[in-house]
């Protein structure tokens, strides 16, 4: 078994691959509150 | 169903328990049984982790629930990829090294015995009556379906799912949810096709959003923060990502699935996989709730979606002026919906439209709750409920022949994933927690492995004594969240104490986790606080009462 040190496959570390995903959810959100508000009458 | 569903359900089902049996005919150690030999890719326990969530539940009652209350529901999953990132971060390099076959087994290397014989034995409850609910919802689709009784389906369906986990093993649900999870994309953006495709043609895809829109439907975030408003930003971000912290890192039905990862690395991106896909996939599913909510404003849905109970009131002598109110309220509504649309293609909608619009919305439901009171007069009984039927009704009523057999064969798979994944998880804290640990210390390889698939067979007739009683909840998902929620806060806290708080020993720990139990069903008995806030508490009083147990009685051996 691989170590728990071993990198992740892309972006060279995890802290950069845990910063990616918040901020993937951040963008998520905040189209979801566009969407909420865009189609409210 | 037509001669085509049942060759496209039959032909499924055969084809994805042939593929699982045959993915997981090697599973002769107890190793491959209950964590496929810990040679799974990231992809395959990804996709299997989000099939054991998408369970029947997820089709049947997520859509009508979108139908009933508005896409609101989504913001239950906002926590959920902050919770994937921090036991990415955490959980999953600590159980990989300990090098444990369940998630409570390292509470005895950290604590002690008793402490990993509580949690698993909370475990054991909780998870045992979410496996029956998973059970029931698809018993409702068959028994709908095939004109059987819930519990004959219940029976049929338990019996299946028993085998085939018997037989199988983790590699065998795995590798059957990959297979799956594919099949319910393709399922899902049919049914959303559809559910546009049937609308009336002066009815445009964006019209039907401007519909949703203006009852309410589409409204996916709420900012106002209320402590009894189930599901709003804040309860999504907060308690959602408790709920998902204790479900993912505490719940051996989860835990379970990325211990089978070959490497740290892999079980982290199975996690992170789900952080990413979950979110709009439920927007997904939700969404299609709300466009089937539209299509019912032009083609008029039954009084009552539960086809059975439909019958029966139709036959009762006061039916005639339920079905003359309901009908002149849906040509009302209709010509309200038209009214309105009209106006917004002319740029010119008033209050006074959306007024119109929605106050027929209020008659028609009013309608429709006279037709619910006859079925309730004909039960003795009182709520009667059709939320899980809506989606059903939809499918059965309105699409075409195939279709519907992939569509309730998806429901049917999804079932048996999340049913078999539940009594597998169920079957090995029994074996390995209690079995093993308590009863027989020193078997072989082949007694566990033997002991692991009596135990798979003894959860799954459980589950299905239980689901005989999962008609008496309201909407399914829900009162599988709530179960979840009165336990997992207590399961969390241990947990956390373990990974974060080194001067905790096992006293405090296992006083903490009875305190936190203690408060959650004191929360629930005594207020009215929305039930994702319970993780919440149970996890902070647990974090105190372990802190300041631990004063007087500090860990042996710190850290």
């Amino acid at each position: 078994m691989n170590q728990p040190g071993e990198p992740p496959p892309f972006l060279g570390t995890w802290k950069r691959v845990y910063t990616a995903v918040l901020t993937y959810v951040v963008v998520l959100i905040s189209v979801l509150y566009v969407f909420s508000v865009a189609t409210a009458p | 169903m037509k001669p085509l569903d049942w060759v496209v359900m039959f032909g499924w089902l055969t084809f994805l328990v042939s593929y699982g049996l045959w993915r997981g005919r090697k599973s002769g150690t107890v190793s491959d049984y209950l964590l496929a030999g810990r040679t799974m890719p990231w992809y395959a326990m990804g996709l299997s982790i989000m099939a054991t969530q998408a369970s029947a539940i997820t089709f049947i009652s997520t859509t009508g629930q979108s139908y009933v209350d508005g896409m609101r529901f989504v913001q239950f999953y906002f926590g959920l990829p902050v919770a994937m990132v921090i036991l990415s971060a955490t959980a999953v390099p600590i159980f990989h090294r300990a090098k444990v076959y369940t998630a409570y087994e390292y509470l005895e290397n950290r604590f002690d015995a008793k402490t990993r014989a509580l949690v698993s034995g909370i475990f054991l409850i909780q998870r045992g009556l979410a496996a029956g609910l998973a059970l029931y919802a698809p018993a409702v689709v068959l028994s709908v379906i095939l004109g059987w009784s819930d519990q004959t389906t219940t029976i049929l369906m338990g019996s299946l799912v028993v085998i085939y986990t018997t037989t199988g093993g983790i590699k065998a649900i795995t590798w059957a949810d990959v297979q799956q999870m594919a099949v319910i994309f393709v399922a899902l953006i049919l049914a959303l096709f559809m559910a546009i495709h049937l609308m009336p043609e002066q009815v445009s895809f964006f019209d039907a959003v401007t519909l949703a829109g203006a009852f309410g439907k589409l409204k996916a975030v709420d900012t106002h923060f209320d402590w009894n408003n189930r599901y709003n930003i804040w309860s999504g971000l907060i308690g959602g990502m408790f709920l998902a912290l204790a479900y993912f890192g505490c719940d051996q039905s989860q835990v379970q699935r990325y211990l089978t990862g070959k490497s740290v690395a892999q079980s982290r991106l199975s996690l992170l996989f789900n952080a990413m896909a979950k979110i709009p996939m439920q927007f997904f599913i939700l969404f299609i709730g709300a466009m089937v909510f539209v299509l019912f404003m032009f083609v008029k849905p039954p009084v009552i979606f539960h086809p059975v109970e439909m019958e029966r009131a139709a036959q009762s002598t006061e039916f005639k002026p339920v079905g003359d109110r309901y009908n002149a309220a849906f040509e009302a509504r209709k010509q309200a919906a038209q009214h309105y649309l009209d106006a917004k293609h002319r740029g010119a909608t008033s209050p006074a439209d959306l007024e119109e619009l929605r106050s027929s919305q209020r008659e028609f439901d009013s309608a429709r709750q006279d037709g619910a009171k006859l079925v309730d007069k004909a039960r003795g009984s009182k709520g009667f409920n059709d939320t899980n039927y809506i989606f059903l009704s939809f499918v059965t009523n309105y699409l075409p022949a195939g279709v519907v057999g992939l569509i309730i064969a998806v429901i049917f798979s999804a079932a048996m994933s999340a049913v078999s994944g539940e009594i597998n998880s169920l079957a090995t804290v029994t074996v390995i927690d209690v079995y093993k640990r308590h009863f027989q210390k020193s078997g072989t390889d082949r007694h566990y492995l033997w002991a692991s698939r009596i135990a798979t067979a003894f959860w799954g007739v459980y589950a299905v004594v239980f689901a005989g009683r999962g008609g008496g909840f309201g909407a399914l998902i829900e009162a599988v969240n709530m179960i979840g929620s009165l336990f997992y806060g207590g399961m969390l806290g241990v947990f956390v104490l373990a990974f974060f708080f080194p001067k905790v020993g096992a006293n405090g720990a296992f006083a903490g986790v009875l305190a936190g139990e203690a408060a959650i069903f004191a929360a629930n008995h005594f207020t009215n606080i929305s039930f994702l806030w319970y993780n919440v508490i149970g996890c902070l009083v647990v974090l105190a009462t372990g802190v300041l147990v631990s004063k007087f009685e500090p860990a042996k051996y710190p850290g």
